[in-house]
């Protein structure tokens, strides 16, 4: 696609910018005021009542709009900096006083029910959060200063966390959820960590010894993108069958803590979905430096152990922090799977919760996933562009 | 271009759809050491298998419409500055991975197929959005300006000149978004979708290792096999493709 706006000049660019800055307002307000921001329960487990913006909220909701409102009028004004900053503000508050709103609203509902009854969050409120988050991406992307998405999610997360500690959102029922499992969630979240940490300890080394083979290389690439289709549930299964039947032919292994359900056989299967993207990551990586350069190299005399050091890793550095991301991401995400090989995680509460039926509890369990992916997503991904900064062009 | 990769590909999944047959399972099984117990019968496999296709060939087709519809807005003249947006919503759907979808979906949904072709379509549109974002760009701008020069309207450069030239890429990402939604297909037993799946959670749950070796392969065969007919498909978009 080309960038120019066709024939019909900046108008087309700057009307375009205002139909999408009017639509994300109207879809906003819809959600606020007529989705179902809170759904008001009798207990964990049976549907609630929806509660519409308009009263969850109160006297938040026009300031929350009117905030939004502005924020949208701006990234549509200017693509410039200073737009951008001012709208992040803009959204930032925004986002802010929606956070505290839902706490507070939730907390008058809740103050005269049953202890069983619940407060949790509704489609509106979710939607909300979104299209919020989407316009805090949009203003941090102009504010074009690297690492600042990293800074605005990490204040944020702190301010949540702050909140949440203070009290703010004890009425909501994810809050209740998660004050009633802390430990639980707690352990779920290391054991994760653990999963696709484990997965990707054992898919980097495994990648670089396979990439030492160099008769082999037709081979193993066909393995390595073979194994991508098959589906993980499979292979899961498939693992568990080959280390009990493992365990049964060299019984002393058990004895090493290994077991057909648990850890072992969930951080292998994840490891072998990793291995293309840290493949394929590593072959472009080797490739990085130009046919020049590599002669130039090679005519002043160094060794291809120099030449590997100095010239090939080097300028290939932001494409394997690159692989490393989409393993990451990769990885943070199958370990939801282990858990139905009996590895743990925070799978394990996600299929609790399915188990029972109760929403708070995936919700619990999935919130944690999702964010852990988003974080190594954005972490990696900044520690990549600062690479490649850092890279003559 | 040579027909080899097709027909390993292929191979392979007829060798995993021997494998899940109930006598051969059995037989692995006791090779593993497992206490011999009832496997699923081929008829039973089959039913399952089918209703595996059928869902997943439903969620290919509602991501296939949608993601290309999409990816030929995105690339139409003026919405250039919603790329940006799209690269951001396609990096964040992926970090929610499909089993998480399934489990978001089932209390709003309820148990079975809703929520799984739910979990399809969110984790498949995005991909194949760019992916025919990313082909569409492929086309030469001079073969979009011949075009423009010989008179051809807006429509007939995009049906006749851009589609054809980006035909291959499309059916690329297609093959890559048939073997995710097999895979999640397979996730959606756990919402309590009848597929091939199915077995292999259950067998998990109760040590029934002969099942769950039959689902495994059988999963994987119908994987291999959807694979092979893609390839197959995307040596056609390369031969009836348009010279340039």
């Amino acid at each position: 696609m080309r960038t120019d706006t066709g024939g019909r000049g900046p108008t087309a660019a700057v009307s375009f910018a205002w139909l999408t800055a009017l639509a994300w307002l109207a879809a906003l307000a819809a959600a606020l005021i007529h989705g179902p921001v809170l759904t008001l329960a009798a207990n964990r487990l049976v549907p609630g009542v929806p509660v519409s913006g308009g009263s969850a909220l109160g006297p938040v909701l026009p300031a929350i709009l009117a905030l939004s409102a502005l924020a949208a009028g701006l990234l549509a004004v200017s693509p410039g900096r200073r737009a951008g900053a001012a709208a992040l503000a803009l959204a930032v508050a925004a986002a802010g006083l929606f956070a505290g709103g839902l706490g507070h609203g939730a907390a008058l509902r809740m103050a005269d029910q049953p202890p069983a009854a619940r407060a949790g969050l509704g489609a509106g409120a979710w939607l909300a959060a979104a299209l919020l988050g989407a316009a805090l991406g949009l203003a941090v992307r102009r504010c074009r200063q690297p690492g600042l998405g990293l800074v605005v999610v990490g204040l944020g997360l702190v301010g949540l966390v702050a909140a949440g500690r203070a009290g703010l959102f004890d009425a909501l029922s994810l809050a209740v959820e998660y004050a009633a499992r802390r430990e639980a969630v707690h352990a779920a979240f290391v054991e994760h960590l653990v999963l696709a940490g484990g997965a990707l300890g054992l898919a980097v080394p495994a990648v670089i010894l396979l990439s030492l083979w160099r008769r082999g290389q037709d081979a193993v690439g066909i393995a390595i993108g073979g194994v991508q289709v098959v589906p993980a549930v499979a292979l899961l299964g498939g693992l568990v069958a080959l280390t009990g039947g493992l365990l049964r032919a060299v019984p002393p292994l058990r004895d090493l803590g290994l077991s057909a359900l648990g850890p072992a056989p969930a951080m292998v299967g994840v490891a072998a979905y990793l291995l293309l993207p840290l493949w394929r990551g590593l072959a472009a990586a080797l490739r990085a430096p130009d046919p020049a350069s590599l002669d130039a190299a090679r005519a002043m005399g160094l060794t291809d152990a120099q030449i590997l050091a100095r010239l090939r890793l080097p300028l290939g550095a932001p494409l394997l922090v690159g692989a490393l991301r989409v393993a990451a991401v990769q990885g943070i995400g199958l370990a939801t799977l282990g858990a139905l090989v009996g590895a743990g995680g925070l799978g394990r509460i996600v299929f609790d919760g399915m188990a029972q039926f109760a929403p708070d509890l995936i919700l619990l369990g999935a919130v944690p996933v999702v964010a852990l992916s988003l974080v190594a997503e954005r972490t990696l991904s900044a520690v990549e562009d600062g690479m490649r900064a850092g890279l003559p062009a | 271009m040579s027909l080899r990769p097709i027909v390993t590909v292929a191979a392979t999944g007829l060798a995993l759809a021997a494998l899940s047959h109930p006598a051969v399972a059995t037989r692995i099984a006791k090779i593993l050491g497992e206490a011999p117990r009832r496997a699923l019968d081929a008829e039973r496999l089959l039913a399952l298998a089918l209703q595996h296709l059928v869902l997943a060939g439903t969620g290919l087709a509602l991501v296939a419409g949608l993601g290309i519809g999409l990816g030929i807005v995105a690339t139409r003249r003026g919405a250039a500055a919603l790329r940006p947006a799209i690269d951001g919503v396609a990096a964040a759907a992926q970090a929610v991975p499909p089993v998480v979808v399934v489990a978001l979906a089932l209390p709003v949904l309820g148990f079975g197929g809703p929520p799984t072709l739910l979990a399809l379509v969110a984790y498949g549109v995005m991909p194949v959005l760019r992916g025919t974002v990313g082909a569409l760009e492929t086309v030469s701008r001079e073969a979009r300006e011949a075009a423009e020069a010989m008179g051809l309207t807006r429509r007939q450069i995009l049906l006749s000149v851009e589609l054809p030239l980006a035909a291959p890429g499309i059916v690329e990402t297609l093959r890559t978004a048939l073997v995710l939604s097999i895979a999640t297909a397979a996730v959606g037993a756990l919402a309590g979708a009848a597929t091939l799946g199915t077995p292999i959670v259950a067998g998990l749950q109760n040590q029934n290792t002969v099942p769950m070796l039959q689902g495994a392969c059988a999963t994987a065969a119908l994987a291999f096999l959807g694979d092979a007919a893609m390839l197959g498909l995307a040596a056609l978009a390369r031969i009836s493709r348009p010279r340039t």
